[in-house]
């Protein structure tokens, strides 16, 4: 069921018809009941209406906008998530090679203007109506004309010296007399990871933030094509350290669609347990730094103190502190014992308290209460508008979360709440990161006390070509991982949507208007990592 | 604030006695593949399951090139005999220029070292280890070490990452920025090699390619035992493992 | 006597000569010709002035009998003298500088004309200060008036400094009609015109005239002196004037609204209470807070500078009420040392801001812009201006070497002396003052470190600025010559305050010098202050050797002549510039000696890795004074000019407006409300003009019942 604007509803399988109707039969849709997904395919011109009309009529957000260039045309994939019970929607476009000139949409669905941005600078397409501020992926040193995601373009080739532009200056919007741009990083005073904001200020508050990301740009989605399956998971795993098992999860999802294999339920509850310990450490880390960024030195101990010891607890379960080396398609790489699952409860159990104790310290420190509160506001129309994920979005108010809009390993069979907050302040996404870990120490203690039994090998799979959306909530949010198999059986086309990069897209709401001394704690709140935008 | 002291107070001291001990907590360290002089032929074909390529059959024995392991456990989960595993975290290695050339730094940097990090393309796990030495569970202030904010106080430059093509120039000024003497520490397999990034059009085989390296930590990531190690033999207050071993390295890499 | 009298004419003469070259020298020529023969009149009117100061030799040149009217008098006096001496300091560089500076004015406007006005109002100022009677006081005021509104409006053909020139006439018109009521009330007891029968008669004025007289000549006065309320014409005048008549307008003019002040409330008329005194003293510390709070948020060089000139203006006027008060409350010698301190900070005052002046009239014409946001890095290309605005602004910034510091340590000593007073409320008021003064001094430094690190340091932020180059040996000489005063009025208040107290004294009928400058290391025996005991334990200690090794009177001391705490304030600035050199040239020998070895190497300044540090990612000074804006928003209440945002589709915006003005405090809560008032009074009359004849009739009708009904009543 589709809540539409009035109090009408509208039934997702009805959504064929209504589309067909709509469009007088221009514009072509189909059902897949199985994968609760309508496909749509239509032409160029009607994209940006039809877009619209999903976004702001029906309510879905955009997950991701894929582009793949096959031998003989684009092909261009627009997904849509809704509510619980809205399904996936796939707008797909074919667009002939000669034919560069694609309709922007992101003046309806403002989430899609990173999208555009992106594939401008890595495939050369040109968005119609996207106004074009300024380079992106592709920094200024970047040879005109150059597109790496293209596929003539070799991947393994050294990059060459390129001089700089010394006529190139950012794109400058403030106009008010004596503005200037207060440069931050890509360096920055502390063991940060790399990124550059060029805050344009008159002093003392910041009007507008320009980020300048993609310092770390590794190229993934271009390096994994060609790779065979076992060396993209590598990457899938690698690209963003602190979220690898959720990444490498999407990954083997997307495999698991591909070739149908069939994972056993027993290796299904082991990634849930898995990816709640890696949501759980996660945002004890996102909590520490929060408590650091106001400089706060003991309860940043304390978090940190949690933090280490949820390391502790990864490595002594599964061998590796960050979850790596675990997933494989089809199953995991290793099994664990009942008792294993018996300490697992009783160690987050004692998580949990400490965790408890912290959150009700920290609730009244007035002094670090100070510094977040009504700082950094991101309101919840401009959450949607800029269709953020993650705990981001649900402390603005937005409650959408994979597990419970397009479930996947089992997660619609256990019950667990997703916690939301209103405000959308520091302080709200502060109290968010508490109760998703809460909820996430539960999981694991419902699902680690009643192990289903099973086979965690993966089982043996035919390898055969095509393609398919693997999602998983990771510790920050949506991830989306499109993947292609091509007939040799290595990876066609690897296409990664990860929650930091849309959600970067909307920092500048909540860094602006504010003074500079909270932007650190605001750039904290929102605990992104650049590595996982950067890809 | 009266709370917030007692419970620091409450919690004690949670450090770690490294170096003075040897640390033996549960999960401190993942370990890593050590070579086997076995010849089995069942352990030769671990060989093959390597995807980094970081394990070589060499006369008959298994060596491991830790500048290529990226810890996927692949050569010891799910097969029959695995390569042996070992649970230390004392990795770190001078280079050879840096062992030639002697005392890089001077005596008197060896209980005051101060510290830049530069994340040259990390995925994040290296840089969330080297935020852990800062933290109570190692607290590498007790031997000295300061993690500073601009290059022109450090003496040395900690780099993670495989230097991305738009990391090299803030990462050659930041180096040019320090004053001499100065040391390089590599962090990470992606810092030694390029990892399973590099490398590419986008990023680089390493931070060597760029400035030169005196200390490298192997490891995806390294713990923050095995950072502090590295530290640790950059002021020579702790030897030099010999985990890396040179004929792996002569023979030359190649990527599957 | 002769002597003095007719180099005094000589002075006129020359006066006279300058304009008659101007007059026939071509434009070409004229700027040259002007600083030969108004150098050489400043060289006269100094070796003049100076004489009167060191010898105490008072002349007087009697002029024309007018009828009914009396005498006209020129006498120079101390206290003329001093005045008629800063002006000769200040028009002697000024002049010189003139000769480089006024070139960029060729064939745009008539040198010929600057040069006539420029010598007239030399001679005009200079009679306006030895001028010794009503008549010819007002004269030359006027006189000075309209020919400092001419040379400020030089720059004729913009239409904004047109109307600067004329508000400034405007206001200028105003304080003088004040002060000459304020004169006249004087003279109407006295029968004559002559300051000295003024003198003689005003013993018998009664306490309202007193009242009347100090508020009209304190408001009048004021005006020219640029105090609140009547200050807003001095920041529109600055901006407008040519970059030395600047110099003059801060250096010299402004005195002349002091030198009013001062005659007539100090000299002619000593205030006998201390409420006008306690008004003086408020004036004063808020006009310099409100100044130098706008000069800290103010981009344009000259705007600046304006503002804190208002600034210096309030600390004098601050010093001089403080001064009136301890005259009314019996205390001669603690308001000869706030007098001192006033009247020495004023001196100051006019090398500073002439040398501050003249530098920015070197950016300006050297680069063509004075908003600092657009100015950076020019200590590179133009070093010794640089240099000589860094002297003067730390000179202004009070800071020690330099002259700013001796006064202004000085008056807030003054502040401490109310303890002496009896009444708590003046105490309180004193304090008040005092800690005012104090942020005052803190803002000042906040003030000048923007202006020479956003101008002078960093880089520079427009291609103006980039390519700016030195400006000639003629305009860099006389701000060298500034420069030099401001360092020695820094380092020998010893030697100044004997003079000053020369001038002083005859309005106190104390000397101070031997309390604010006593012989080094000198204790008598005898001495009233000191028991015999303490006076032979500091001979024992050895003391008193140290006269024979430092000579002159080495240390500026207070006394707060208890016997147990002989001596509390003490401070030489002659022994402090000497333990300077000597800690600087040790520590520079000691790091040459010690790093000799060790090579080193200059490298940019770390800046986070970026690619380019672009001119754009520096702070401007807009952004440096900000949070000042932001502290200080009760008094500024900026708005929001210009806060309009331009987008594309809702959420891609291409331009952010940010944009704050803020309206003088002194324009906002005082003259837009009078102008205000103004305009509805005149609307509701304009009301009453409706054009028809029966509705005038009927006012006359109105208006011959109202008459009849007033004689009814009478």
């Amino acid at each position: 069921m589709i809540e539409l604007n009035g109090n009408n509803t509208l039934i997702f399988s009805d959504l064929p018809e209504v589309i067909a109707k709509r469009w007088h039969g221009q514009v072509r849709a189909s059902l897949d009941v199985k994968e609760f997904l309508c496909l749509i395919e239509c032409e160029a011109s009607h994209v940006p209406d039809l877009c619209n009309w999903l976004f702001s009529e029906l309510g879905y957000s955009l997950a991701s906008l894929i582009i793949e260039e096959l031998p003989s045309y684009w092909l261009l994939r627009y997904v849509f998530y809704g509510e619980p019970g809205s399904g996936q929607i796939h707008v797909s476009l074919q667009s002939s090679k000669s034919e560069k000139t694609i309709p922007s949409i992101s003046r309806f669905v403002h989430t899609a203007d990173w999208f555009e941005r992106e594939a401008e600078d890595l495939f050369g397409l040109v968005f119609e109506g996207h106004p074009r501020l300024g380079d992106f992926v592709l920094h200024e040193e970047w040879p005109e004309g150059v597109n790496p995601m293209r596929t003539a373009f070799d991947a393994s080739c050294p990059y060459i010296h390129r001089e700089l532009d010394p006529d190139w200056r950012p794109h400058r919007i403030v106009k008010a007399p004596g503005a200037f741009m207060m440069p931050i990083g890509p360096v920055f005073s502390d063991a940060a990871e790399s990124a550059h904001f060029l805050l344009e200020t008159v002093g003392e508050d910041v009007i507008r933030t320009i980020p300048r990301f993609f310092y770390k740009y590794r190229g993934v989605e271009k390096i994994a094509e060609g790779r065979s399956i076992g060396r993209a998971l590598l990457l899938s795993e690698r690209f963003s350290g602190t979220s690898a098992f959720a990444h490498s999860l999407a990954f083997c999802q997307a495999i698991e669609k591909i070739f149908r294999i069939d994972v056993s339920v027993r290796v299904r509850a082991l990634r849930i347990i898995l990816a709640e310990l890696e949501r759980l450490r996660h945002h004890i880390a996102a909590i520490a730094a929060i408590c650091n960024s106001t400089a706060f030195a003991v309860a940043t101990s304390q978090a940190s103190i949690l933090e280490e010891e949820a390391l502790r607890l990864t490595c002594t379960l599964t061998g590796h502190r960050y979850l790596f080396g675990l997933n494989a398609p089809g199953g995991l790489s290793m099994d664990f014992s009942e008792q294993a699952f018996r300490s697992l409860a009783d160690a987050v159990y004692k998580l949990f308290n400490k965790l408890s104790e912290l959150k009700e310290m920290l609730r009244f420190s007035s002094s670090f209460l100070d510094r977040l509160e009504e700082v950094g506001i991101v309101s919840r129309e401009l959450a949607f508008a800029y269709g953020l994920v993650g705990p981001i979005a649900r402390a603005s108010g937005i409650t959408r979360d994979l597990r419970k809009v397009l479930p996947y390993s089992d997660y619609e069979n256990i019950a667990f709440d997703v916690p939301s907050e209103q405000e959308g302040d520091g302080y709200a996404r502060l109290r968010l990161l508490f109760s998703e870990a809460e909820q996430s120490i539960n999981i694991i203690r419902k699902v680690a006390l009643s192990m289903p039994e099973g086979e965690v090998t993966p089982p043996r799979f035919e390898v055969t070509p095509g393609s398919a959306l693997g999602w998983a909530e990771a510790p920050r949010g949506a991830t989306f991982h499109w993947v292609r198999i091509r007939g040799d059986g290595r990876v066609g086309r690897y296409r990664l949507t990860t929650p930091s990069f849309t959600n970067w897209h909307g920092f500048h709401l909540a860094s602006e208007d504010f003074a500079f001394q909270d932007f650190p704690i605001i750039m904290a709140t929102f605990g992104l990592s650049n590595a996982e935008c950067d890809r | 604030m009266f709370k917030w002291v007692l419970k620091g107070l409450k919690t004690g001291i949670v450090t770690t006695l490294y170096p003075d001990k040897d640390e033996s907590a549960p999960g401190a360290s993942p370990g890593l593949p050590v070579g086997q002089k076995d010849n089995k032929e069942e352990v030769l074909s671990v060989v093959s399951r390597c995807p980094t390529g970081a394990l070589s059959r060499y006369d008959h024995q298994i060596t491991v090139d830790y500048e290529l392991c990226v810890h996927c456990f692949r050569c010891v989960r799910r097969i029959k005999d695995p390569i042996d595993w070992q649970n230390g975290y004392e990795w770190a290695a001078s280079t050879a220029e840096s062992a030639a050339g002697g005392h890089k730094l001077g005596k008197a940097f060896r209980r005051s070292l101060h510290i830049r990090v530069v994340d040259a393309g990390a995925c994040g796990a290296c840089l969330s280890e080297i935020e852990q030495i800062n933290k109570p569970y190692y607290n590498m202030h007790r031997l000295g070490f300061f993690i500073t904010p601009t290059p022109r106080d450090a003496d040395v430059l900690l780099v993670a990452g495989p230097v991305t093509d738009h990391m090299r120039m803030p990462l050659k000024k930041a180096y040019d920025a320090m004053p001499t003497p100065k040391g390089v520490v590599a962090v990470g397999t992606c810092a030694l090699s390029g990892g399973v990034f590099g490398p590419s059009f986008a990023s680089g085989a390493g931070v060597s390619e760029l400035i030169p390296v005196d200390i490298m930590i192997p490891g995806c990531p390294p713990p923050p035992l095995a950072i502090i190690h590295g530290l640790l033999v950059m002021v020579e207050r702790r030897r030099s493992s010999s985990l890396t071993s040179p004929k792996s390295q002569a023979e030359g890499r190649h990527h599957v | 006597m002769f002597e003095t009298s007719s180099l005094f004419i000589l002075f006129l003469t020359l006066c006279a000569t300058g304009t008659a070259f101007a007059v026939l020298l071509p434009d070409r020529r004229n700027p040259t010709a002007l600083a030969l023969i108004a150098s050489l009149e400043a060289a006269v009117i100094l070796w003049v002035s100076g004489y009167v100061l060191l010898t105490g030799r008072v002349f007087q040149i009697d002029l024309w009998d007018i009828l009914s009217l009396g005498t006209m008098v020129l006498r120079m006096d101390g206290l003329s003298a001093l005045f008629v001496f800063i002006t000769g300091l200040v028009f002697l560089p000024v002049s010189i500088f003139s000769a480089g500076y006024m070139k960029k004015y060729l064939g745009r406007y008539s040198l010929k004309s600057f040069s006539i006005f420029y010598h007239l109002l030399f001679a005009s100022i200079v009679l306006l200060l030895v001028a010794s009677d009503i008549l010819s006081f007002l004269l030359t005021w006027e006189g000075m008036s309209i020919l400092s509104y001419l040379l400020v409006n030089y720059e004729h053909e913009k239409e904004k400094n047109t109307s600067s020139g004329y508000l400034m006439l405007a206001m200028s018109e105003a304080g003088t009609l004040a002060a000459a009521l304020a004169l006249l009330l004087l003279a109407r007891g006295a029968g004559s015109l002559d300051f000295v029968s003024l003198r003689s008669a005003s013993t018998v004025l009664g306490e309202s005239s007193r009242w009347a007289i100090f508020l009209l000549s304190f408001f009048g006065f004021g005006v020219k002196a640029g105090l609140i309320p009547g200050n807003v014409w001095l920041p529109r005048a600055h901006p407008a004037a040519p970059g030395n008549i600047s110099a003059l307008l801060s250096g010299v003019i402004l005195n002349l609204g002091l030198y009013g002040i001062v005659r007539v409330n100090a000299d002619i008329l000593p205030v006998s209470q201390i409420g006008p005194g306690l008004i003086t003293l408020i004036v004063g510390t808020i006009s310099a807070l409100v100044g130098i709070l706008y000069a800290t948020i103010r981009n344009d060089m000259k705007k600046m500078l304006a503002h804190s000139s208002i600034e210096n203006m309030g600390i004098i006027t601050a010093g001089l009420g403080a001064g009136f008060v301890f005259t009314a409350s019996g205390y001669p010698v603690l308001a000869g040392i706030a007098f001192t301190a006033a009247l020495y900070h004023m001196i100051n005052h006019s090398l500073y801001k002439a040398l501050l002046f003249l530098s920015v009239g070197a950016v300006d014409s050297s680069v063509g812009d004075r908003n600092m946001d657009n100015l950076g890095g020019l200590i590179k290309v133009m070093p010794w201006t640089g240099l000589f605005f860094l002297v003067g602004a730390l000179s202004i910034a009070s800071l020690p070497p330099f002259n700013g510091f001796v006064s202004e340590w000085l008056t807030l000593q003054t502040m401490l002396q109310s303890a002496a007073l009896e009444s708590t409320a003046v105490k309180i008021v004193f304090a008040l003052c005092g800690a005012s003064l104090a942020l005052t001094a803190a803002l000042a430094v906040t003030c000048f470190v923007k202006a020479f690190a956003m101008s002078f340091l960093g880089i520079a932020r427009s291609a103006k600025a980039e390519k700016a180059i030195e400006v000639k040996r003629s305009m860099m000489i006389p701000m060298g010559m500034l420069a030099v005063s401001c360092f020695l009025f820094g380092i020998l208040p010893t030697y100044v305050i004997p003079v000053l107290d020369h001038t002083i004294s005859p309005l106190t009928h104390e000397s101070i010098a031997d309390e604010l400058v006593p012989p080094f290391f000198t204790v008598v025996k005898g001495d009233p202050k000191f028991s015999d005991a303490f006076v032979s334990e500091f001979h024992d200690l050895g003391a008193q050797t140290g006269r024979d090794i430092l000579p002159g009177r080495g240390l500026v001391v207070l006394h707060r002549g208890t016997e147990r705490n002989p001596v509390v304030f003490a401070m030489s600035t002659s022994y402090t510039v000497v333990m300077l050199a000597l800690l600087l040239g040790g520590t520079f020998i000691l790091v040459r000696v010690l790093t000799k070895s060790r090579t080193v190497t200059k490298k940019p300044a770390w800046d986070g890795g970026v690619r380019r540090l672009l001119p754009e990612m520096t702070y401007t000074a807009t952004g440096f004074s900000n949070p000042v804006r932001v502290i200080f928003e009760a008094i500024f209440r900026s708005s929001m000019f210009d806060d309009k945002k331009e987008t594309i589709a809702v959420h891609f915006r291409t331009a952010i407006g940010n944009e704050r003005k803020e309206v003088h405090i002194m324009d906002r809560s005082v003259f837009q409300p009078i102008l205000k008032g103004i305009r509805s009074i005149a609307s509701l009359l304009g009301r009453m003009h409706t054009g028809s004849v029966n509705i005038y009739a009927a006012y006359v009708l109105i208006s011959l019942v109202v008459v009849l009904i007033i004689q009814a009543l009478l």
